[in-house]
């Protein structure tokens, strides 16, 4: 009986914990990758277009940053089935943070100081929301009784 | 004109996510994981009109927001996003009926502030 109950509150934490860095994580790597094709691409004014979308379409970092994204639709979209819109979004934004790392190490692009205080500023204001319960609504917290 | 992308961005993209949020929160808490499960997870979304106008909304965001980049720098561009947390946040507390604590104002005043400095 307490291990059923121990599993029960237990797990929902694990699974979110799990889906806040698979969010994160695919958010900013998918863009990186992206990026990263982008730079890869011909001039667009100076290609044809069906030239430029067969570039397009068969550039593997253009794919592989597109199915993160998809990845990442995909588990935010699942995530609001147990928590709340207004927990995911700030909570899920410290990914600025590996973003800039990303954007620093990967992409070698500048990063002023100002910009760094902002990035731990929205650090910071995610791991406040990360305290909070995760589902506040009427209806979850009947179901949950 | 620029102004009008702006304010289509930043409504489209709010509207997305709380329709989106709203869709997803009908079906039930996801507790099967298996290859069967997620499947059933992907045909809800595909098939669910919220959901779907959700997504929808979030790809006129997108859209719009590129041409707000292409007429306007990103520092212009970028604290139209800080505004949609706090958009997002009062429609989580008044159309979703969220329990939104001072707390989590605290931490979503404090992300938007730090998107506002790293668009400078």
């Amino acid at each position: 009986m307490a291990a059923t109950v121990t599993r029960r509150r237990v797990l929902p934490r694990v699974k979110n914990r799990i889906f806040l860095l698979l969010v994160i994580f695919s958010n900013t790597f998918g863009n990186c990758l992206l990026a990263m094709g982008m730079q890869r691409m011909p001039d667009f004014l100076g290609t044809p277009f069906s030239r430029y979308l067969l570039f397009l379409i068969t550039n593997p970092w253009m794919l592989s940053g597109t199915a993160l994204l998809a990845l990442w639709l995909f588990s935010q979209l699942s995530m609001f089935t147990w928590a709340d819109l207004s927990y995911v979004l700030p909570v899920t934004a410290s990914g600025y943070m590996v973003t800039a790392l990303l954007s620093k190490f990967v992409l070698d692009e500048h990063i002023s100081a100002l910009r760094w205080a902002g990035i731990v500023v929205i650090t910071f204001g995610s791991m406040l929301v990360s305290q909070t319960p995760m589902r506040t609504k009427a209806e979850w917290r009947e179901r949950d009784r | 004109m620029t102004w009008l992308w702006v304010i289509l961005s930043v409504v489209s993209g709010t509207l997305g996510d709380v329709f989106s949020a709203r869709g997803m929160s009908m079906r039930g808490e996801i507790v099967d994981f298996r290859l069967g499960g997620l499947a059933r997870v992907l045909h809800y979304i595909v098939t669910h009109r919220l959901v779907m106008l959700g997504i929808g909304c979030n790809a006129l965001s997108f859209g719009s927001f590129l041409a707000v980049l292409s007429l306007a720098p990103l520092s212009f561009a970028v604290p139209a996003t800080a505004l949609n947390f706090i958009l997002k946040t009062l429609l989580a507390k008044w159309y979703l009926r969220e329990d939104v604590s001072w707390h989590r104002w605290a931490g979503v005043a404090l992300v938007a502030a730090g998107i506002l400095m790293i668009s400078f």
